[in-house]
């Protein structure tokens, strides 16, 4: 096994079989970190808990929802607000986080009452939300509340109201995947098939593992309705409480984020037998692949290779804009979970970086699996790095920049690599074709920014050239560009609008006629 | 394996690794159900043989492999140059290493957990 020992985790002889390096002839029976495993002692992880995962990346972006948590209010306060994923309902599940604040008091004598207390009080100041998802963390798991009893009170007393009970307690599992698992698993048996849905189309998907960051689940929403098929609902960006209770009614389960949510699609073929479909929305040629499979699926192909053809003539020229001043950069590519598969090959086809690096901090062996065979040669991957692990890879490596989570972002860029945030994204979306040119855009401003110049200079060390005028942006990129790129008329730096969401919502459909009503 | 069907079954290899998602289903029971059943369509396909999906299940395989035998035409014009049993016989030792890479010597522990 190609494994690689960091120096600075040499007193931590475990770290080794975590890490690996794909060189020439590797393949996955001989390539492979270990993953999903409890961090180890001494490693100071980047991973977040499991009731973090449950709440903070499943549930919350359900958007007609008071989420509260019962516990204390660190818990809440450090997952509010840290993540991009929007609603077309202003924002609620953003803007709003619910607490039971439970202190010492209650951890002796049972936090029960107060519990009850802040469901009833919630909803009071919220009367037009009647759904809610209850959060269980490690101190009330521990002192045993009975949430569910408390639930089924409220809901007695308030019968137009649903509860639904997360039993994912920070322990629950060696990362936030834990609660990912735990929170799909409880969703399925306890609210799936509980409410019948409206159908409204001959083609009808659950689209799965999407949460709208910064409006990727409204993007691909977008190209679904262009087709004429009715997304019944959506796990969970964007997604109404009801219409997830309704999953069981879908024809197809599209799923995006293999890593959050492939649980609830398994469950779903074995219980109600919907098939499930795995997609990548990132990039022009998965993207393609991605919406016609799905249109074969219902056989409607002509409806997706219509959006195609328009989608890449109007963005293509742009993407190569950025792919001509990218090319031979080097890329750490750093996310939590399923990106580094999602994008570790794409990027490099169709941004001609080079991944030097991939790492997870929760991913499990599977996600592992896909991104070493994604990967081309000589690419360091590492499970569940320290702090100290990765200022050593970008050391080593030197990149040009790194895509990650704002934590090692912020230390990335003390060392003077610029980052861009994987997952909250800068400035997205980036699912789609515009996405994906916005994330060339974005990572060409990062790595061309002129900041770096004046950043890197340290004024109580380096010489200062006052002599020299400040390059810009283009002169950097461009300086070692061919003429015939440099001047092309063909391509073209991206041309869309800041806000490309909110016309969406507005936007009105070409309706089909029905399989029946054609068959008449 | 001779050499000229060894770097060709790469070549397919490298091809579903790189872009295809299908082979790395979460257990070992269902990347046998996904292996079989797509290699198994995609030989047909290559083979000029008609695939009528009936059940959904079907359909999700049929759309992968259809996808997989427009790719390969694609990118490996030698494939055009083979008769219909020497097709077969490259996509069985395909579908062989498929397995053997995904499934019996993959380095995955979770492969065998008994639940989802
Ligand atoms: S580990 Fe427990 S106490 Fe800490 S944030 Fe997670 S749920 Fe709260």
């Amino acid at each position: 096994m190609p494994y690689h020992e960091f120096e600075c985790s040499k007193c931590i002889p475990e770290r080794k079989q975590h890490a690996v390096v794909k060189a020439p002839g590797e393949d996955l029976t001989s390539c492979l970190p270990k993953g999903y495993l409890n961090t180890i002692p001494g490693s100071i992880s980047e991973r977040g808990c499991a009731y973090c995962g449950a709440k903070h990346v499943i549930g919350t972006p359900m958007k007609d929802v008071i989420h509260l948590s019962h516990g204390p209010i660190g818990c809440t306060y450090d997952t509010w607000q840290t993540k991009r994923y929007i609603s077309d309902n202003g924002n609620f599940q953003l803007k709003y986080t619910f607490a039971s604040d439970v202190r010492e008091k209650h951890i002796v004598f049972g936090a029960e009452k107060l519990l009850k207390q802040n469901i009833l009080e919630a909803f009071a100041q919220f009367p037009e939300i009647k759904r809610m998802t209850i959060y269980q963390t490690c101190a009330t798991a521990l002192i045993g509340d009975d949430i569910n009893a408390i639930a089924e009170e409220v809901m007695e007393e308030l019968p137009d109201v649903d509860i639904f009970i997360c039993n994912s307690p920070g322990f629950a599992g060696p990362s936030q995947s834990g609660g990912h698992h735990k929170i799909n698993i409880a969703w399925i048996n306890q609210k799936v098939g509980t409410v019948e849905p409206e159908i409204t189309s001959d083609y009808v998907i659950n689209y799965v593992g999407e949460y709208n960051i910064q409006g990727d689940q409204e993007v691909m929403q977008d190209f679904f309705k262009r087709m004429g098929i009715q997304v019944l609902s959506t796990f969970t960006g964007n997604g109404r409480y009801d219409d997830l209770r309704g999953m069981h009614k879908a024809h197809l389960n599209v799923l995006e984020c293999a890593r959050s949510a492939e649980y609830i699609c398994n469950e779903l073929r074995v219980r109600y037998g919907i098939p499930r479909l795995d997609i990548d929305g990132f990039g022009f040629e998965p993207l393609s692949q991605s919406l016609r499979k799905v249109a074969m699926f219902f056989g409607i192909e002509e409806r997706a290779e219509a959006i195609i053809a328009e989608e890449t003539a109007r963005w293509k020229p742009e993407l190569d804009w950025y792919k001509e001043r990218l090319k031979g950069k080097k890329v750490c590519l750093w996310p939590g979970g399923s990106k580094l598969w999602h994008w570790a090959h794409v990027i490099e086809a169709e941004m001609g970086v080079k991944v030097v690096s991939v790492y997870t901090k929760f991913g499990h062996q599977g996600d592992m699996e896909k991104g070493v065979a994604r990967c081309s040669e000589d690419t360091l991957a590492i499970d569940d790095p320290n702090e100290l692990e990765g200022l050593e890879a970008l050391e080593m490596l030197k990149p040009d920049i790194i895509f990650t989570g704002k934590r090692p972002g912020e230390v990335a860029k003390k060392v003077g690599v610029p980052y861009l945030n994987a997952h909250a994204y800068h400035n997205g979306p980036y699912k789609g074709y515009e996405g994906w040119v916005r994330f060339a855009r974005d990572i060409y401003n990062a790595i061309y920014s002129p900041i770096h110049q004046l950043a890197e200079l340290d004024i109580s060390r380096d010489p200062i050239p006052t002599d020299k005028g400040f390059a810009t942006q283009r002169m950097l990129s461009d300086a070692s560009l061919p003429e015939d790129i440099r001047t092309s008329t063909t391509l073209r730096q991206y041309s869309g609008a800041y806000d490309t969401i909110s016309p969406l919502r507005d936007k009105t459909y070409p309706t089909f006629d029905s399989r029946s009503a054609a068959a008449e | 394996m001779e050499d000229v069907t060894k770097t060709r079954v790469e070549q397919l290899i490298d091809y579903i690794m790189k872009n295809c998602l299908w082979q790395f289903h979460s257990r070992n029971w269902d990347r046998k159900r996904q292996n079989e059943n797509i290699i198994g369509m995609t030989t047909r396909l290559l083979c000029g043989e008609p695939v009528k999906p009936e059940t959904p299940e079907d359909k999700c395989y049929w759309v992968d492999a259809v996808c997989l035998a427009e790719a390969y035409r694609a990118r490996h014009p030698w494939l055009a140059t083979l008769g219909v049993d020497q097709i077969r016989e490259l996509m069985a030792k395909l579908h062989e290493q498929l397995d053997y890479q995904t499934i019996t010597a993959s380095l995955n522990e979770e492969l065998t957990d008994q639940h989802y």
